[in-house]
C-alpha cells in the first residue's frame, strides 16, 4: 500500500488522498447495508518506514569505518575497521587482528586486511571503544603458541562430542542443523 | 517475503534472537533485510561469560543463516493479520507454481 | 643499449655523464630540479631546431578549441612540465571533474541522473595505479595541488612504485640537464625527505581516496575527512530529487539517519538538529546510542560527528557539558572527579577514533548509494514496486507489514482520520473499534419481507425432519496449498515403519464422514477465510461507478457486482449454514462447529461485512436455533464445585462476546419486531432455557431480544396483535425461568463479574406486568442485599460499580438502591 514518509509533508498527504480515490470501496451488495462501515474513502495508514531501510545496505551502512567484532562460522574472530561490504555482507576489515580463545586464555594474532565472503559471516558486532579495554575478569592474556595448543585440543573433543550428538540425533530422525556443519 | 515482510514489523522492539551455536542475543531489533539478516541494537549478550568475544559489542548485524529462534513481544504481533497473510502467502506460492 | 643498436641517448644527455648513482646529497634541494628545468630548457642545441623544419601549416589551424593546450602539452610557462606528462594525474583530475560535473548535473536533472553510472567517473585507471603516495585528490581542487612545487615528489614515488624508476618520469629530462638522473635509492629518499610527517601511509592508502585528506600532516580533529558520514549531503539530495527510484522518496528522517548521520534531511528546521539528542518530528524513538548528527558544516558538528558518544552517550549520564574551567571550579569533588574520569575516557575514545579515521571513505557514499540501490531493485523484483503503482504485487508479498502498520503503526496525524480498508477490516475482527454509530439506514419494505420469509425458511428448515443423513464432504472446499517455491527443509524425517496399521484407519473412515469432526471444521474455515479474502480484494477493485451514458462502465460494473454475487455464494457456501438441521445428533451443526473455533468466532464480523440482511438473519437464527449446542453455553455450564469454567471456556466466552455478539446485536438492532419474535420463540421451542440462561452469552442473546422489543414498542412500532405475541412468548420464558433465576448469577457474590444479569433481569424487569416485577423482586431479593452489603466492604469506586450494577435492575422495575437504607 502506500508508503509513507516519517515526515508527511501536506503536499503527500493530499496525492493520498488522490490516489486512494482510485480504490473506492463502496461495499454495495444490494440490499446489505447495515453493518456497513460508515466512511467509505480508503485513507492513509500512520507512515510506514522506508524501504531503504530494510536493506543490508542499511545495516551496514553506520557500521562502516567502525572497530568491528567479526565472528566467522568456523569461529574465527577477527578484529578490524570494516572498511567496505557489499549487498551480500562481503565484507573488507582493515588492521585486523584475530582473537583465539581457548579455555580462559586468550591470544591476538596480526593478520591485516580481510576481505570476507558473506557466507562465511556469523555476526558483525560494533566495538564500544570505551570498554574495548576492559577485558573480561573470565579471560587472561597469553601467548599464541599456549592458547593455540589448547585450543587444537578444544576442537578436537568437540568435534567428537558433536559427531556423536549427531548421530544420535539423526537415529531420532533429527536431521542435523546447518546440514551438518558445525557452527562455532 | 512473509518472513521479512513480518519482521519489518518488529522493528524497534525487544527480540531475543538465539544463534545456531547457541548464543543467546537480546537487543532491539533495529532493521531486517530480504535475507532476514538481522540488525540489533543495544544488545546484551545472555551468558556472556561464556562469550568473551562479545563482551564490549554495542550493536550487531546478524546473519540470518545463522539464526536459530527469535523470541519477539506476543503483544506485537497481530495473529489474525498473520494467519491471512500466511494464506495470501500460500495462494501466492500456489499461483507461482502451477 | 638499444634494440637496434643506436646511440640512443639524446643530444642533450650526450655530454652528460650520467654515472653512477651520487646518493641523495647531490641533490640536496629538492627544488633544484624545477629550476634547472625552468632555466635549461632550451639549451639543448644539437636538436633540430623546429623552426628549421617547420612549415607553418600549424598557424592555418583555427585555435579556437585549443584553450587548455597549454596545459596539455606545456605551452607558455615552462615552469609547469614538470607534470605535463603525468598521465594519469591528468586523467584522474579530468574523471573528477566528470564525476564531480555529474553529481552536480544529476542535482539538477534528477531524472536523467537516474540513469547515468554513479558518480564515479569512467576511465579511472586501475587502482593500483594510484601511487603508494599519491595523495587522494580533493574533488574540489584538484587543480590547485598541481601548481605546487612540492607535489612533484609524489610522481617519483609512482614511478618507484612500478619499479621502474631507473628511468626517470618523463618530464624529468628536461630538469636535468646540468644534473644527473636520480636513482631509485636516491628518488626513495628525495621522496622520504619530502613526506616524512605523514610517515609510511598504511597500504589501503594505495586505494583511492575521493574525500579530501591532507597527506602530510595529521588532520586535527575538527578537519577529519569528511568521508566520515556515511552519505555527504549532496547525495541525501540526490535521493530526495529523484535520482534513486521514485518510491525512495522522499526519504524521511530515519533514512536520512541511516544513510548518513549528520545530514539533515532537509525541511527539518536546523535547531532541532543541532541538538543531537532531539530526534526529528515523528521519529520513532531512539536508543540512546543512536548517532544522529548535527549538521554538517559547522566544525563542531563535525567533531561531534566524530565522536558520536561524546558529551551525550551512556558514560555522559547527565553530566553537565563544562565549556570553561570556571564551571569546573563550582563542582562538588565527586561532580569534578567524574567529569574528570569522563573527560579521560573522552580523550582516549576521540584518539581511537582518530586513529581508525585515517582509513575513512574509502567505500564512497556513491559507493553505498549503489549498492541500496541495488538492493532495492532486488526488492522491487521479488516483491513488486513498492510505489502505488502496482499495490496489489505488494498486498501479495508485503501484505503483514503495509497493513500492520496501518493499524498499529505511529498514532495519525488526524485521530478521526478513518484507516485503511485492511486496517478496517482487521480492527473489526479484533473487535477492538466495531460498532460505532456506522449503520447506514435503508428502506424498510423490501427488507421486512425477505427477513419474514426468511426466518420462516430457517425455522422449517429447523423443524423438517432432514431427508439426507448426512452428507460427505466434497472437493469442494477448493485447494489449499502446502507447496512452497523454496520448500522449507524437513527438520523431522522420522521414517514411519510400512507395518502401522492398527486402530488408526478405522477411526479414519469415521472420521471422514462427520462433517463436524476438526479436521473438516478447519477446512471449512479455511475455505471460509479464502472467500472473506477474495471478497476484500473484490472491494477494493471495485470501479468506480458508471456514468449513465457510458455503456462499457456499466459493463464492467456489472461484471464486478456479477464476481461479488459469485464469491458471496461461495462464502454463504462454505459457511455451512444451510446445511440441514439434525435433531438429536451427537455431532454438533457445521456452522455451529465452526463457530466453535476461535477463528471462526473471529470471522464473523467480517462476514457480516459482505453479506446480506437475509444471510445475517439466517447466521442468527441458526445461533438462536442452537444456543445449546454452542460451546461458549454448552461448557459453560457451571457444574457443581466449580466456581467458574475453566481457563479456556472463559476465553472462548470473551472472544465470543467481543467478536459475535456485537454483529448479531448490530443486526438485532434493526431487526423488525416480528423477528425478535420470532427468534425468542424458537429459543423457548428449540433451547433448554433454563441451562442456557445459566450461561452469559445465553444471558446476552435474551437480553438482546427482550431489549429490542422494548425499545420497538417504546417507539410505538409494534403492532397491537405483534405485542400479544410477543407478551405470551415472553409470559412462557418468565415461568421457565423463574424458579432458576437465583441461579443465573455466577458463583458466589464476591466472583464479581455479574453485571450481564442485572442486565438481563432489567431488560425482564421492564417488560414484566407488575405481578411478574414482584414475583421477580421476590425471585432475586436476596442477591440484591447480599450485593448491596457486600458493596459497603468494597473501596469507593467499586462499590459504586456493584451498586450500579443492581440499580440497573433496580431502577427497570421502579426501584432504588437508595430505598433499601
Amino acid at each position: 500500500m502506500e508508503r509513507l514518509s516519517l515526515n508527511d509533508s501536506p503536499a503527500g498527504g493530499q496525492q493520498q488522498q488522490q490516489r486512494n480515490r482510485q480504490f473506492p470501496q463502496q461495499n454495495d451488495l444490494g440490499p446489505s447495508a447495515p453493518g456497513q462501515p460508515g466512511q467509505q474513502q480508503q485513507t492513509s495508514g500512520p507512515p510506514q518506514l522506508p524501504p531503504q531501510m530494510f536493506t543490508t545496505a542499511a545495516q551496514l551502512l553506520d557500521l562502516t569505518d567502525k572497530k568491528l567484532v567479526l565472528v566467522l562460522r568456523d569461529g574465527r574472530k577477527l578484529i578490524g575497521v570494516l572498511r567496505s561490504w557489499d549487498q551480500f555482507a562481503n565484507l573488507v576489515l582493515q588492521e585486523t587482528i584475530e582473537r583465539i580463545y581457548a579455555g580462559n586464555l586468550y591470544a591476538d594474532v596480526p593478520r591485516g586486511i580481510f576481505l570476507v565472503r558473506g557466507e562465511n559471516v556469523l555476526l558483525l558486532g560494533e566495538v564500544d571503544l570505551d570498554r574495548e579495554d576492559d577485558v573480561p575478569s573470565s579471560v587472561t592474556k597469553a601467548s599464541f603458541e599456549e592458547v593455540f595448543e589448547l585450543k587444537k585440543k578444544e576442537d578436537s573433543q568437540r568435534k567428537s562430542g558433536d559427531k556423536k550428538r549427531h548421530t544420535h540425533l539423526s537415529a531420532l530422525g533429527f536431521e542435523p542443523e546447518h546440514s551438518g556443519e558445525i557452527l562455532f | 517475503m512473509l518472513f521479512f515482510s513480518f519482521f519489518k514489523t518488529l522493528t524497534n522492539q525487544t527480540v531475543t534472537i538465539e544463534l545456531k551455536n547457541d548464543i543467546r542475543i537480546r537487543g532491539i531489533l533495529k532493521s531486517v533485510d530480504q535475507y532476514l539478516n538481522i540488525k540489533l541494537d543495544e544488545v546484551e549478550v545472555l551468558d556472556l561469560d561464556k562469550y568473551p568475544h562479545l563482551s564490549s559489542v554495542k550493536n550487531m548485524f546478524i546473519r540470518g543463516s545463522v539464526v536459530r529462534y527469535v523470541m519477539l513481544p506476543r503483544s506485537e504481533v497481530d495473529v489474525g493479520l498473520l494467519e491471512d497473510a500466511t494464506r495470501r502467502e500460500a495462494a501466492n506460492q500456489a499461483g507461482k507454481a502451477r | 643499449m638499444s634494440f637496434f643498436g643506436f646511440d640512443t641517448t639524446l643530444p642533450r644527455d650526450r655530454d652528460r655523464d650520467p654515472g653512477p648513482s651520487r646518493g641523495v646529497f647531490e641533490n640536496s634541494d629538492p627544488f633544484a630540479d624545477i629550476a634547472r628545468a625552468t632555466a635549461n630548457a632550451d639549451e639543448d642545441d644539437d636538436a633540430i631546431d623546429f623552426e628549421d623544419t617547420y612549415d607553418g601549416l600549424g598557424d592555418q589551424l583555427d585555435n579556437d578549441q585549443d584553450a587548455f593546450n597549454d596545459d596539455t602539452f606545456g605551452g607558455g610557462e615552462t615552469k609547469a612540465v614538470g607534470r605535463d606528462f603525468d598521465f594519469f594525474g591528468r586523467t584522474a583530475q579530468v574523471s573528477d571533474a566528470i564525476g564531480e560535473e555529474q553529481v552536480r548535473y544529476s542535482l539538477q536533472h534528477p531524472q536523467l541522473a537516474q540513469a547515468a553510472p554513479p558518480a564515479q567517473a569512467p576511465g579511472i585507471p586501475p587502482q593500483t595505479a594510484t601511487a603508494q603516495a599519491a595523495p587522494p585528490s580533493n574533488k574540489r581542487s584538484g587543480y590547485e595541488k598541481y601548481s605546487d612545487p612540492g607535489f612533484i615528489p609524489d610522481l617519483q614515488a609512482k614511478s618507484s612504485v612500478w619499479g621502474t624508476s631507473q628511468r626517470k618520469p618523463e618530464p624529468v629530462p628536461a630538469q636535468a640537464s646540468n644534473r644527473k638522473m636520480m636513482s631509485l635509492e636516491e628518488v626513495e629518499a628525495q621522496m622520504r625527505r619530502l613526506a616524512p610527517q605523514a610517515g609510511p601511509m598504511p597500504a589501503l592508502h594505495s586505494l583511492p581516496q575521493p574525500v579530501s585528506e591532507p597527506p602530510y600532516a595529521h588532520p586535527p580533529p575538527q578537519q577529519l575527512p569528511d568521508g566520515f558520514p556515511p552519505m555527504p549531503p549532496e547525495l541525501m539530495a540526490q535521493l530526495e530529487k529523484g535520482v534513486l527510484p521514485p518510491h525512495m522518496q522522499p526519504p524521511p528522517p530515519g533514512v536520512s539517519e541511516l544513510c548518513g548521520p549528520g545530514h539533515p534531511p532537509p525541511g527539518v528546521p536546523l535547531h532541532l538538529l543541532q541538538n543531537a539528542n532531539l530526534p526529528p518530528p515523528n521519529m520513532p524513538p531512539s536508543g540512546p546510542q543512536r548517532q544522529s548528527g548535527p549538521p554538517q558544516g559547522p566544525p563542531q558538528g563535525q567533531r561531534q560527528q566524530q565522536m558520536p558518544p561524546m558529551a551525550r552517550g551512556p558514560g555522559n549520564n547527565g553530566m553537565p557539558v563544562v565549556t570553561n574551567p570556571q564551571q569546573l571550579m563550582h563542582m562538588t569533588e565527586d561532580q569534578r572527579n567524574a567529569y574528570l574520569v569522563e573527560d579521560a575516557k573522552r580523550a582516549k575514545r576521540n584518539h581511537k577514533i582518530f586513529l581508525l579515521s585515517k582509513g575513512n571513505g574509502l567505500m564512497t557514499p556513491q559507493d553505498k548509494n549503489f549498492i541500496t540501490r541495488i538492493q532495492l531493485q532486488q526488492l522491487v523484483a521479488a516483491a513488486g514496486n513498492v510505489t502505488d503503482s502496482d499495490l496489489e504485487s505488494v498486498l501479495t508479498e508485503d501484505f503483514y507489514y503495509q497493513v500492520y502498520s496501518q493499524i498499529r503503526g505511529a498514532p495519525r496525524q488526524h485521530p478521526h482520520q478513518p484507516l485503511g480498508h485492511f486496517a478496517q477490516t482487521y480492527l473489526l475482527q479484533t473487535g477492538a473499534r466495531f460498532g460505532h454509530g456506522r449503520r447506514a439506514l435503508q428502506s424498510a419494505d423490501n427488507h421486512m419481507q425477505r427477513m419474514q420469509q426468511q426466518v420462516q425458511r430457517a425455522v422449517e428448515a429447523a423443524k423438517a425432519k432432514p431427508k439426507n443423513k448426512q452428507l460427505i464432504i466434497e472437493g469442494s472446499l477448493g485447494k489449499i496449498s502446502f507447496s512452497n517455491a523454496k520448500a522449507p527443509k524437513a527438520i523431522l524425517n522420522i521414517k514411519r515403519p510400512d507395518s502401522s496399521e492398527g486402530a488408526k484407519p478405522a477411526r479414519k473412515i469415521q472420521s471422514d464422514l462427520s462433517l463436524s469432526d476438526r479436521k473438516s471444521i478447519l477446512t471449512n474455515l479455511e475455505a471460509v477465510y479464502s472467500a472473506l479474502m477474495s471478497m476484500e480484494d473484490m472491494e477494493r477493485t471495485m470501479p468506480p461507478p458508471p456514468e449513465e451514458n457510458d455503456p462499457e462502465a456499466i459493463q464492467e460494473h456489472m461484471e464486478w457486482r456479477q464476481k461479488v454475487h459469485t464469491l458471496n455464494q461461495k462464502l454463504w457456501r462454505s459457511l455451512k449454514v444451510m446445511e440441514p438441521i439434525v435433531p438429536n445428533s451427537t455431532t454438533p451443526h457445521p456452522f455451529i462447529a465452526l463457530l466453535s473455533c476461535p477463528k471462526g468466532k473471529k470471522a464473523i464480523p467480517r462476514i457480516f461485512r459482505h453479506i446480506d440482511q437475509e444471510q445475517r438473519v439466517t447466521i442468527l437464527t441458526m445461533i438462536v436455533v442452537h444456543l445449546d449446542s454452542l460451546d461458549v453455553v454448552r461448557l459453560a455450564q457451571s457444574t457443581p464445585g466449580e466456581a467458574q469454567p475453566s481457563l479456556a471456556v472463559r476465553e472462548a466466552i470473551e472472544l465470543f462476546s467481543l467478536a459475535v455478539m456485537p454483529s448479531l446485536l448490530g443486526y438485532v438492532n434493526e431487526a423488525p419486531f416480528n423477528i425478535i419474535i420470532g427468534l425468542l420463540g424458537l429459543v423457548i421451542a428449540q433451547t433448554h432455557v433454563q441451562s442456557v440462561a445459566r450461561t452469559k452469552v445465553g444471558l446476552g442473546i435474551l437480553t438482546m431480544l427482550l431489549s429490542r422489543a422494548e425499545i420497538v414498542k417504546e417507539a410505538g412500532q409494534a403492532a397491537e396483535r405483534d405485542w400479544q405475541q410477543w407478551v405470551e412468548k415472553f409470559n412462557v420464558l418468565f415461568d421457565t425461568l423463574e424458579p432458576v433465576l437465583i441461579e443465573i448469577f455466577p458463583g458466589s457474590i464476591n466472583s464479581g463479574d455479574d453485571m450481564y444479569v442485572w442486565q438481563f433481569l432489567a431488560a425482564v424487569g421492564i417488560g414484566a406486568s407488575p405481578e411478574q416485577q414482584q414475583r421477580l423482586v421476590i425471585a432475586v431479593k436476596d442477591r440484591v442485599m447480599e450485593t448491596v452489603a457486600y458493596s459497603k466492604t468494597l473501596p469507593a469506586d467499586m462499590s459504586s460499580q456493584r451498586l450500579g450494577n443492581v440499580n440497573l435492575f433496580m431502577r427497570a422495575i421502579g426501584l432504588d438502591v437508595e430505598l433499601l437504607g
